[in-house]
């Protein structure tokens, strides 16, 4: 596997740290508190073409294979500080864009990925509920087959995009006793009668990235929105799973790296006792060691990719990398705090709010819990 | 079709159980009543062999008697070949 990036991905990426350093930066701090996604700044993502990255040119998109995606990501990760921006755009990408490409039908692609990779369609994905949240696929969320529609019933939780989304990939089992081979994948859109984005849920992080409950009321929608097989909801999601572990953490590579540079800069800087922190040996650690841990997270990212593009399944090696790298991340934010002392609590920092984005991490796309889980048994145990 | 067996128990221990020998994976051994296949594994098996040999199971037909061993899973395999 080779870790260095080819010149296109170079270029890829010193283009993506530009344009999120420029187009990225507004107003993050109110936004943050107030709880505003970035509907502009989401328009200026689908300009630069972060919303159609692996989407082929002929329905809209760059087409870039995924370590090309992955350089991107981490530029992007690097550039921009509104990493609930970046947040949703990969809720977007790997959960709703990326199901319909591999799963979808040719109608189905032609519908809806030219839209949702120039910006004009904002894509969510409702898997978890009240009560099926690691245990996914004991889900209630039930979907009747009545001639050329499907009836809808139930009620998904944690829909990130969803107050701003205008299509949904939806689970939902077909009969609860078939267990996870009745999970079935469909695509509805947000104006169908039965559908009601119910209330907003306010996050302690990520909190540009809005998120809401889903209500399925009887919501009949066509046969023909269903997402790939009857019963085989499980490959769509698992294989947007994968996606979402590996790519999202690319983001995190970036913020990692940026941390590092700005508190090896502060440390330079500050000083006290006479003498730059840096020159006390507790804090000198502490950069070292986010720079062990960016230096162990990069090949782990970067292997998902090389893994993929050659054909071969990635489930542990994500699962490995999701784990170890939002581990990281937190303890990469609680180092750059302690090293930018009571200036990193301050909010104008942006240290406390990079904190709050990072602990999510461990928690969606599968708890670090989870991660263990699939790890052990991937190893036989 | 000879190999049908074989071919599960080498998909078998490369996916989930590996670094087992393979003479502890007999063609009787219990698989889904053991734990070695849970409901996930188990759809990654219908997929596997749906591809391998070019047919198709439905949701119904994946129950644990179809999959609790690599002789049933043969067993239904053959029957969709015809
Ligand atoms: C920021 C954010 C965005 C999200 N976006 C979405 C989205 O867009 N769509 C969507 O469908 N969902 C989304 N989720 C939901 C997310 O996938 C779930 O929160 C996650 O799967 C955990 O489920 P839960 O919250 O119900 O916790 P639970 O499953 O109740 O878990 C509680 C605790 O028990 C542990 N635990 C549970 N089972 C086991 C086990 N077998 N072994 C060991 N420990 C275990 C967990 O690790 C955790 O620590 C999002 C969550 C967050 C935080």
């Amino acid at each position: 596997m080779d870790l260095e990036l080819s010149e296109q991905q170079q270029q890829l990426q010193k283009a993506a740290i530009e344009f999120a350093q420029k187009e990225l930066a507004d107003d993050l701090i109110r936004r943050d508190r107030d709880q505003v996604f970035s509907a502009e700044g989401w328009k200026k993502c689908a300009d630069f073409g972060a919303l159609g990255l692996p989407v082929p040119a002929e329905y809209g998109g760059m087409g870039l294979g995924i370590t090309d995606v992955i350089a991107v990501m981490e530029g992007l990760g690097y550039g921009a500080r509104d990493h609930g921006l970046l947040f949703s755009i990969n809720a977007h990408l790997w959960t709703n864009s990326l199901p319909i490409l591999k799963f979808g039908t040719e109608e189905q692609k032609r519908k809806y990925l030219p839209g949702l990779s120039n910006g004009e369609l904002i894509g969510a994905n409702g898997a978890s509920e009240p009560n099926s949240g690691s245990d996914i696929f004991s889900m209630r969320t039930h979907a009747e087959r009545r001639g050329d529609t499907y009836v809808l019933n139930g009620t998904k939780t944690f829909v990130s995009n969803a107050p701003v989304a205008n299509l949904f990939a939806v689970y939902a089992t077909l009969d609860p006793k078939l267990g996870s081979m009745g999970i079935t994948g469909f695509l509805v859109e947000r104006d169908t009668p039965g559908l009601t984005v119910s209330r907003h849920l306010e996050k302690m992080g990520l909190r540009t990235s809005p998120m809401a409950e889903l209500i399925f009321d009887n919501c009949v929608i066509p046969a023909s929105n269903r997402l790939g097989r009857e019963g085989r909801g499980v490959n769509v999601f698992e294989s947007s799973m994968e996606w979402e572990r590996g790519c999202i953490l690319a983001n995190y590579l970036g913020l990692m790296r940026r941390q590092l540079e700005n508190c090896i800069a502060h440390v330079r800087n500050r000083k006290q006792f006479g003498q730059p922190i840096g020159k006390f040996q507790s804090i000198a650690n502490k950069i070292v060691d986010m720079k062990v841990r960016l230096d162990a997270c990069r090949p782990l990212v970067y292997r998902i990719g090389w893994l993929k593009e050659q054909g071969k399944s990635a489930m542990m090696e994500a699962s490995v990398a999701k784990l170890f790298v939002s581990e990281s991340l937190v303890s990469s934010c609680m180092d750059a705090l302690q090293i930018y002392g009571g200036y990193g609590f301050m909010v104008e920092q942006g240290i406390e709010r990079e904190l709050r984005d990072a602990l999510g991490s461990t928690l969606y796309s599968g708890t670090s819990e989870i991660q263990r889980n699939v790890i052990a048994k991937c190893l036989g145990i | 079709m000879e190999n049908i067996k074989e071919d599960l128990r080498q998909y078998i221990l490369d996916e989930f159980l590996p670094g087992e020998s393979a003479s502890n994976l007999k063609d009787d051994t219990p698989l889904r009543s053991s734990g070695i296949l849970d409901s996930v594994a188990t759809l990654k098996t219908v997929t596997f062999v749906e591809e391998r040999y070019g047919i198709e199971v439905e949701a119904h037909e994946a129950s644990v008697e179809n999959f609790d061993t690599i002789e049933a899973i043969e067993a239904l395999v053959k029957s969709k070949k015809g």
